[in-house]
């Protein structure tokens, strides 16, 4: 397995609204979630998740509420406003573009130029 | 924005669910990856030390958690808070003196303020109060500038001027009330049918009176006020068509005002319909406003003053076509001027207020300065401090918000215990008649008072932040560092800055002084005027007669006044039918045969009065000419009558007065009319002591001055107030329904006509004596800082043999340099204001040089107390102490 790789600095709220987006989840789950969708491809430091998730919930993007866990213990869940879905697809959209536009250029050989 | 402060606010109302959602969240993400740990074949233990390892802090977290949610800023305002409290119990005794200073300095404009908003700023109570003007008649030339407004007036007016929604006409007066035995005497209101409409209100129940209820015989109903309807109908719901006795006739009770509902400053608790007979409403009555009758209006929305007014004087010009008495009354200067209401009744006591207003905030600019001088001092033992902190990182921000959280707990404490003390200053100028002032009894501690107080208290909080933050930033770490080191001189900039807010603070006390002590004298040289009559030992009172016919009223007086005649220790008594000095003799017209107006001349109001009895006597008026107007001349009804000397002097300079006549009246009409001069008096003080122009008085005998309203004046060897309740007595005796009122010593009276000048110059000597205490507490203040610092100085200097009389003379001179500075410009300041208050200044100077010596020595004293006490204390230090600090 190749080494998880740094994530780029202001991806992790857009992977956090992917990551609500398919249902709600508690802090850890969306961890989890992230790692297993990323195919365990991306890193992300456990403390810096809890910030970002209170920046998100602060900018009315998640919604938190309290619920049960699979294991019976009270836990927090987050899902995704009307304002985050639109953001989501926003960010979605704008990161396809520069990733395409990246890879475009990279992959430019001598012959294109 | 909006949404982010919503958070906030839902954040900030469940702060401790936050924090144990937080904690418990966090606690469940590193239990939930310790479980998976475990689950993964690694043991308990190493599990929870790798789960918490890679969570990292929880604290750092928990810290960036409150950041995202917008939390950083309050934790750090109450860290800030906390930080405040604990420096400002650390020093109690500048805590207690800059919170005392804040309190005074606080609750006296809040209770100068309590006064100005209720009586100036607070629209009246009524919707769209604004529209509502008065109009009044004013005869300038004839010495009559205010004359209220007549009956012809209204009638004329009404729905003719189209600027105007509503005209109204109203008067006070007074009724005996109930039935026989147990009667009132109630204030009472007469006002026309479109009064309350005018007014923008109509009656809580009930109607308001109709034009058919406007004529004597029509007349009898009734409008109670709340408190009226409450107190003797028990709040009957039922009280429509109840009725009242009044003057001994039945009234119908037609309608209840709403709570609350009070007509500018009357006190009527009865309202009844403003009648008039149509010889009243005739234009030959177009003139008799006499200052009991007065005009409102609401002007139409989009209609202006200036429009009314344009109308008004156009309609007036028309009238004076057909009117007898144009050239007369134009000759006068007559003008209708129409005014807007809340003004117009407010305007004589507002420069007053406005000026105690400047008086209480000179007393917060030098409290200001006091605490701030405090606050700089203190800064200047942390300065080292705050250097460290700044070197090590701390930013300006939070220096600055620092300062502003210290200055703002401070005046917002102060605020509040100012707002006690404004309560109990309310309480203490009751005592100083405000109530008696235009709209004074509305005057209360409030919400809005309250808020305005919070408000005014944390904007101050925020001025005095501003140098503390100033001198807090400007210092160097090296600069601060060294200068502790070396145990040298203080701040050179801070030290300015203190000298300069001390000299100030002299100027504005010496300022405030002398405006204290040119009002005391203005009162003082009013006390002093005479009356023209002797007031002492004279015992007064108003008896409200109701007697329909004159018969009636004349044996009513000739019984009492022979009665009180024959009591044991009285000298004369006499009634009139309205006493000098009480604040509302009208002026009216009289006529003298053989009196040619010269070009230019305008025709003159003097006053004019009914006596019967003894008057002149009990009153102790000077004769000059003739004899008095004695009871006879009442009872015979025998038209003579008495002037005064300036009447005298006015109408025959170059020869004696006695048996020239006039007519009662601004016409000469037939011979029979005309009253014969038996006497002339010598002139008294009409409308109050300081009153300086000769208008001229005539007495007539009471029974031809066909004026309703009766005083009594009593002359007595004994005290006069002993006499009161042998005069109720007698009354009772005559006539049990009829209450007599008002009793009091003559001199009394006077002395009550001076609440204008004395409350003021009360006021503003108390306002004095704080500012010369607040003086002496910032000198004391600083100086005694100056004396700590320099103790090193102070200490090297004995050690070389300063002796203590050049110590002190060093502390000294910096106190006498800023004590000159201070005087220099606080007589400056002291000039200006008194030009200021002249025309409240009776017989002073703007500048008084004996007042402001006495200002200026004041002040040098207890400024000089105040740093000998510090600089004694230099003296008394020992060289050993002060230099082993090095």
């Amino acid at each position: 397995m190749a080494k998880p790789a740094e994530l780029l600095p202001g991806t992790l709220d857009m992977l956090i609204l992917k990551a609500v987006s398919l249902k709600p989840l508690h802090g850890y789950g969306v961890l989890q979630r992230i790692q297993q969708i990323s195919g365990n491809a991306l890193e992300i430091p456990q403390g810096s998740l809890y910030p970002a998730l209170y920046r998100l919930e602060h900018q009315q993007l998640i919604a938190a509420e309290w619920g049960v866990s699979d294991n019976n213990r009270r836990a927090k869940y987050y899902n995704l406003t009307a304002a985050g879905r639109r953001r989501l697809r926003e960010e979605t959209a704008g990161w396809n573009r520069l990733a395409s536009a990246i890879g475009a250029a990279l992959s430019t050989t001598p012959e294109e130029v | 924005m909006l949404k982010r402060l919503g958070s906030l606010s839902r954040v900030l109302k469940s702060r401790s669910d936050f924090e144990q959602g937080m904690t418990e969240e966090l606690r469940f993400h590193i239990e939930q990856y310790k479980d998976e740990l475990v689950r993964s074949g690694v043991s308990p233990q190493e599990a929870a030390r790798r789960a918490r390892i890679e969570f990292g802090s929880v604290g750092s977290v928990e810290e960036e958690c409150r950041e995202a949610r917008g939390l950083r800023l309050f934790d750090e305002l109450g860290r800030q808070l906390r930080h405040a409290v604990r420096l400002l119990s650390k020093t109690p005794k500048f805590t207690a003196t800059a919170l005392v200073t804040l309190a005074v300095c606080l609750g006296a404009n809040l209770t100068i303020f309590a006064v100005v908003d209720a009586i100036l700023l607070r629209p009246l109570p009524f919707p769209d109060a604004g529209r509502l003007v008065t109009i009044y008649n004013s005869y300038p030339k004839a010495g009559v500038d205010r004359d209220g407004s007549s009956t012809a007036n209204y009638y004329e007016r009404r729905g003719t001027i189209p600027a105007f929604a509503g005209v109204a006409i109203y008067t006070y007066g007074t009724a005996v009330v109930g039935a026989t035995g147990s009667t009132e005497l109630e204030k009472i209101a007469g006002v026309s049918p479109d009064f309350f409409s005018t007014l923008g209100m109509s009656p809580s129940m009930g109607r308001s009176f109709t034009d058919e209820e406007t004529s004597f015989q029509t007349n009898k109903e009734v409008i109670l006020t709340d408190p009226y309807w409450r107190k003797y109908f028990a709040a009957d719901p039922h009280v429509i068509g109840r009725q009242l006795r009044v003057n001994g006739e039945s009234n119908t009770v037609v309608g209840v005002l709403p709570a609350g509902f009070r007509f500018l400053s009357s006190s009527a608790r009865l309202y009844f319909p403003y009648s008039s007979s149509a010889a009243d409403r005739s234009s030959s009555e177009r003139h008799s406003g006499g200052n009991s009758k007065f005009m409102i209006a609401r002007l139409k929305p989009g209609a202006t003053l200036e429009q009314a007014q344009a109308q008004i004087d156009a309609q007036n010009r028309a009238l004076e076509a057909n009117d007898p008495m144009a050239k007369m009354v134009a000759d006068a200067g007559f003008r209708s001027v129409v005014v807007p209401l809340h003004a117009d009744h407010v305007a004589a006591v507002r420069p007053v207020l406005l000026w105690m207003q400047a008086g209480a905030f000179a007393l917060l600019l030098i409290g200001a300065v006091n605490v701030t001088n405090l606050l700089l001092i203190r800064a200047s033992g942390r300065a080292k401090e705050i250097a460290v902190r700044r070197a090590l990182g701390a930013s300006r921000w939070h220096v600055v918000s620092e300062s502003m959280v210290e200055t703002t707990l401070l005046t917002l404490t102060g605020g509040l215990l100012g707002l006690g003390a404004g309560t109990f200053g309310i309480r203490l100028l009751s005592m100083l008649a405000v109530d008696r002032l235009p709209l004074g009894s509305q005057i209360a501690v409030d919400s809005r008072l309250a808020a305005i107080a919070v408000l005014g208290s944390a904007v101050m909080g925020l001025v005095l932040a501003v140098p503390i933050a100033w001198f807090n930033l400007r210092g160097q770490l090296n600069s601060a560092i060294q200068s502790e080191a070396r145990g040298g001189t203080p701040s050179r900039a801070a030290q300015s800055l203190r000298h300069a807010f001390i000299v100030a603070q002299i100027a504005l006390a010496a300022v405030l002084l002398t405006g204290a002590g040119l009002l005391g004298a203005s009162l003082e040289h009013a006390m002093a005027v005479s009356p023209g009559f002797r007031p002492d030992h004279v015992l007064s009172a108003q008896i409200s007669t109701n007697y329909p016919d004159w018969q009636a009223r004349l044996a009513f007086n000739h019984r009492l006044l022979t009665d009180l005649a024959s009591q044991p220790g009285v000298v004369a008594a006499g009634a009139v039918n309205n006493l000098p000095l009480s604040g509302d003799s009208g002026k009216s017209a009289a006529t003298a045969v053989g009196h040619v107006p010269q070009p230019g001349e305008s025709p003159r109001g003097n006053y004019s009065y009914g006596v019967d009895g003894d008057y002149f006597a009990a009153m102790g008026f000077t004769l000059l000419d003739g004899r008095f107007l004695t009871a006879d001349d009442s009872r015979r009804s025998t038209r003579v009558c008495v002037v005064d000397d300036d009447f005298a002097r006015y109408y025959w300079p170059h020869t004696s007065a006695l048996g020239q006549r006039l007519f009662l009246g601004a016409e000469a009409t037939t011979d029979s009319q005309a009253f014969t001069v038996v006497g002339v008096v010598g002139a008294v003080k009409q409308a109050g002591l300081t009153d300086l122009t000769a208008q001229g008085a005539v007495y007539y005998p009471y029974a031809l001055r066909t004026d309703p309203r009766l005083s009594i004046v009593v002359r007595t060897s004994l005290p006069p107030e002993s006499l009161g309740p042998t005069l109720q007595k007698l009354v009772r005796q005559i006539d049990p329904d009829l209450p007599v009122n008002d009793i009091r010593p003559m001199d009394a009276r006077i002395a009550d006509s001076l609440v204008a000048q004395r409350s003021p110059a009360l006021l503003a000597g108390i306002f004095s004596l704080i500012a010369v205490l607040l003086v002496a507490v910032g000198i004391y203040g600083v100086l005694s800082y100056a004396v700590a610092q320099r103790r090193r100085e102070i200490g090297v200097r004995m050690a070389l043999g300063a002796t203590p009389g050049q110590i002190r003379s060093q502390f000294l001179g910096v106190a006498l340099r800023l004590l000159v500075a201070g005087t220099i410009l606080g007589a400056v300041g002291a000039w200006l204001t008194g030009r200021a208050l002249q025309t409240f200044l009776f017989q002073v100077p703007p500048l008084d040089l004996v007042i402001l010596a006495g200002a200026v020595g004041i002040i040098g004293v207890v400024s000089l107390v105040a740093c000998l006490l510090p600089s004694q204390r230099a003296t008394r230090m020992s060289p050993v102490d002060a230099l082993a600090d090095l």
